[in-house]
């Protein structure tokens, strides 16, 4: 069965990550993602030459551009322009980003593209945005990662906000935005019979991400203080230490979970004065007041958790029904039964750069699967979908009772 | 006008972020919403801080665009009326935690409907029965070795990253899904389909660059291998606040002239190998010696605002950000000139300022009305409807 996008088609004219992530999500989902890039292009530049590399390429680049067909046009000439234009008539979806202004100048701005093919969801992804005072600035995850604030609500207890080391969240979380974007437009077209322009900006998708710590700004004027590992909005919902030293991360976040939690760790028979009346005691009776009160809550049940092993925490709670996880490495997650037997972890062969490591789908749909494929070289499929477009140009020339000869069966 | 997802009746039956946050992003693209909520109301409600509509930010925040009811799973009745919803809904958003059995997209019986569960760890495997938190799932997925330091007690990202990306996930499963559907008779459509969604595979999935870069790279370095072994990074401190910046785009020449005038003469004086590293490496905290070398930086933007440092920096064709915090963030003239936040009306009559939702649609414009619904708001209008 293929995949739920099975028969649409994405003119993907992106580069760098957040418009490639877009495109790798709309292609898991089965749709036929042609990539275009400059022919000629030196494979070190890709994914801006992001380390760390992989026979030379960037591993983002790798990762950003699986699912997808690679087809190499110059849009600065005049011959792979008519192309651009010849495969737009086949395409669902158009997508770029790129900064204000760049689209137009190539000849593949809305207007342009809508004269060849009106009913085109034409997708343009920015940094900042179209407009404002900012609308022209570089904008890449790091940019606006740290201008949309996450790091002020991240941090040891009592220190200074930091940065989350990972600068492809925003990215492809605009990424993920856009593809939802796309995937509203494709519905609307199905009612509607309309094409439309769609513009997604990493400045509101980063915002979006953080929506209710914002909101929660916005409604009190009062700003976060980093916690470590503890949640803002409920208690207990932190990590504790256990027995050997591990880290165990427990959350109550409703109040069935906090009475379930309160069992267990009275079950456990750890010592402590504190632990049998745990669920009766008035400074912890709602989450509000356990919020209120949360360091002498947490002091308490730091002290259940070290007297025993991580391991004897993880089998109780988990039976009691407790949320509670702990960190694990890529290698733990590598050959983790939970990761493999959901696919979430995968191997995929690419066309350059060996087998690799990757995400696998984040979905399951149980009719219409999705699928994973590794990287083609850039331009690698040129041939086949110049090909395909001149058999398209000669079914036109000759209708269906004349019908082309398939060479090669 | 209509949003893009005008005519899509979505029925939510889920908790906390993640479900929640979903079905509002259909909601706000037009979809007509109802939300299901147990007696008690969803949790979310009773989480820190309150409004003063009698729920949390956080509830009024991610439950906009909705309309709600209550049903309590103990009532066979209930279980039934939560059925016939589904049976004559489009999609579905389900904590499949705590669902009563008689609601299994298989016991509901609507050929058309996409049904999307949301887990915590997926639908297979030894913890596909675990609830799990936003907390467990960031710490499963190793997303918090990007934060604090290696050993000491974890760090979470404290926006809830794992909930928002299995709902960013499921939002697109659940319209690739409708897409897939085949509406031909639109009374009856059928292909409908069970989706999966979880905060584990999710939060793995947007670590994917990670994997690669672990796969098989030439060298053991760069921003998306080694952040696990560096130390907390709080950016560039000026004399006021931090920023971000690189000055990898300078030239030798110009770069005499720019640490003249960021007061940094004395860093010219430094070994030719050191002064050379602060030329090219200085890429905003993600080269490879940007930690070592951060403490020169710090001591001469030390004299200067951070709008002095940024305005310097970017007369020299690099790029520096300040490092907003939420207030901050929220008075800058390009998030006023994007309208990323949009005031809503609260049932109580006081408006809520919060985060409109990431998109511009030319064709089908998308606007934010609705305010969260009270407990059982909607539940005659609903049940009237159903009758109907």
């Amino acid at each position: 069965m293929a995949g739920p996008l099975d028969g649409v088609r994405v003119f993907d004219l992106t580069l760098w990550m957040v418009g490639p992530w877009a495109s790798l999500q709309l292609g898991a989902l089965g749709a036929d993602v042609v990539h275009i890039e400059q022919p000629g292009v030196d494979w070190g530049t890709l994914g801006a030459g992001v380390p760390p590399l992989i026979n030379g390429t960037s591993a983002g680049y790798i990762t950003w551009n699986m699912n997808k067909r690679g087809l190499f046009l110059d849009l600065k000439s005049h011959d792979d322009r008519q192309t651009a234009y010849e495969l737009l008539q086949t395409c669902d979806v158009f997508l770029i980003n790129m900064r204000p202004g760049a689209a137009e100048r190539m000849g593949v701005g809305y207007e342009q593209v809508k004269a060849v093919n009106p009913k085109i969801i034409y997708t343009a992804v920015t940094g900042w945005g179209e407009v404002g005072p900012m609308r022209d600035a570089p904008g890449a995850d790091p940019q606006c990662q740290y201008f949309t604030g996450f790091w002020s609500v991240s941090g040891e207890r009592g220190g200074r906000g930091e940065v989350y080391r990972h600068f492809t969240q925003l990215d492809g979380s605009t990424g993920n935005a856009t593809a939802q974007a796309v995937l509203m437009g494709l519905l609307a077209r199905k009612r509607t019979g309309e094409g439309q322009r769609i513009h997604v900006g990493m400045v509101r998708a980063g915002m979006a991400l953080q929506s209710h710590r914002i909101a929660e700004y916005l409604a009190t004027g009062a700003a976060h203080e980093p916690l470590g590992s503890a949640g803002y909005a409920a208690a207990p919902d932190q990590a504790f230490q256990c027995q050997h030293g591990d880290w165990i991360g427990v959350s109550a976040t409703s109040e069935d979970e906090w009475q379930r939690l309160c069992v267990a760790v009275a079950a456990s028979e750890a010592e402590g004065d504190a632990l049998s009346g745990l669920g009766e005691d008035a400074r912890f009776r709602r989450n509000l007041d356990r919020v209120a009160n949360r360091d002498a809550l947490s002091a308490i049940l730091r002290e259940a958790f070290i007297q025993r092993p991580r391991h004897y925490w993880l089998l109780r709670l988990g039976d009691a029904g407790v949320p509670c996880g702990y960190p694990m490495s890529f290698e733990t997650l590598q050959q983790h039964a939970q990761v493999i037997e959901n696919g979430y972890i995968q191997q995929v062969v690419t066309s350059g750069w060996g087998d690799v490591w990757t995400g696998g789908p984040p979905w399951e749909f149980s009719r219409t699967p999705a699928r994973l494929f590794g990287t083609p070289q850039p331009g690698e499929h040129t041939g086949d979908i110049l090909d395909e477009l001149t058999q398209r140009r000669v079914s036109a020339d000759h209708p269906a009772d004349e019908s082309v000869p398939v060479i090669g069966g | 006008m209509p949003g893009p997802l005008a005519g899509v009746r979505v029925i939510e039956i889920a908790e906390g972020v993640a479900g929640p946050y979903a079905a509002m992003s259909l909601g706000d693209a037009g979809a007509d919403v109802i939300k299901i909520e147990p007696p008690l109301g969803d949790r979310s409600r009773g989480w820190s801080p309150q409004t003063s509509a009698g729920a949390s930010v956080t509830f009024q925040s991610i439950n906009r665009s909705k309309r709600g009811i209550v049903l309590d799973w103990s009532s066979g009745g209930d279980i039934e009326i939560a059925r016939r919803l589904l049976a004559g809904a489009d999609v579905a958003v389900v904590d499949k935690h705590s669902l009563p059995a008689g609601l299994s997209w298989d016991a509901v019986g609507n050929a058309g409907l996409v049904y999307c569960a949301m887990s915590g760890f997926g639908p297979h495997g030894p913890w596909r029965d675990r609830p799990a938190s936003e907390l467990a799932a960031q710490l499963a997925s190793e997303a918090t070795a990007s934060l604090g330091w290696l050993g000491e007690e974890p760090v979470r990202q404290g926006a809830d990253i794992g909930s928002m990306y299995a709902a960013n996930y499921a939002i697109q499963a659940i319209c690739a899904a409708l897409y897939a559907r085949d509406d031909s008779d639109p009374s009856a459509p059928t292909g409908g389909q069970r989706i999966d969604v979880s905060l584990f595979g999710s939060l793995l999935a947007m670590r994917s660059t990670m994997w690669v870069a672990l796969s098989n790279p030439d060298e053991w370095w760069g921003f998306h291998l080694d952040s696990y072994v560096k130390p907390p990074d709080h950016g560039y401190q000026c004399r006021d606040l931090p920023i971000y910046f690189s000055v990898a785009r300078v030239d030798a020449e110009r770069f005499d002239a720019l640490l003249d005038e960021l007061g940094m003469a004395w860093a010219r004086e430094l070994p030719a190998e050191e002064l050379e590293r602060l030329r090219t490496d200085g890429a905003g905290g993600t080269g490879r010696y940007a930690h070592e070398l951060k403490r020169y930086w710090e001591r001469g933007f030390a004299n200067h605002d951070a709008a002095e440092v940024i305005e310097i920096v970017e007369r020299y064709g690099c790029w520096a950000f300040p490092m907003h915090d939420y207030q901050r963030l929220t008075e800058d003239p390009q998030v006023a000139a994007v309208d990323a936040v949009v005031a809503v009306e609260q049932s109580d009559g006081t408006m809520l300022r919060q985060v409109a939702p990431p998109w511009d649609f030319e064709g089908t414009p998308v606007e934010v009305t609705r305010s969260a619904p009270r407990l059982g708001e909607h539940q005659a209008e609903v049940l009237d409807e159903l009758d109907a």
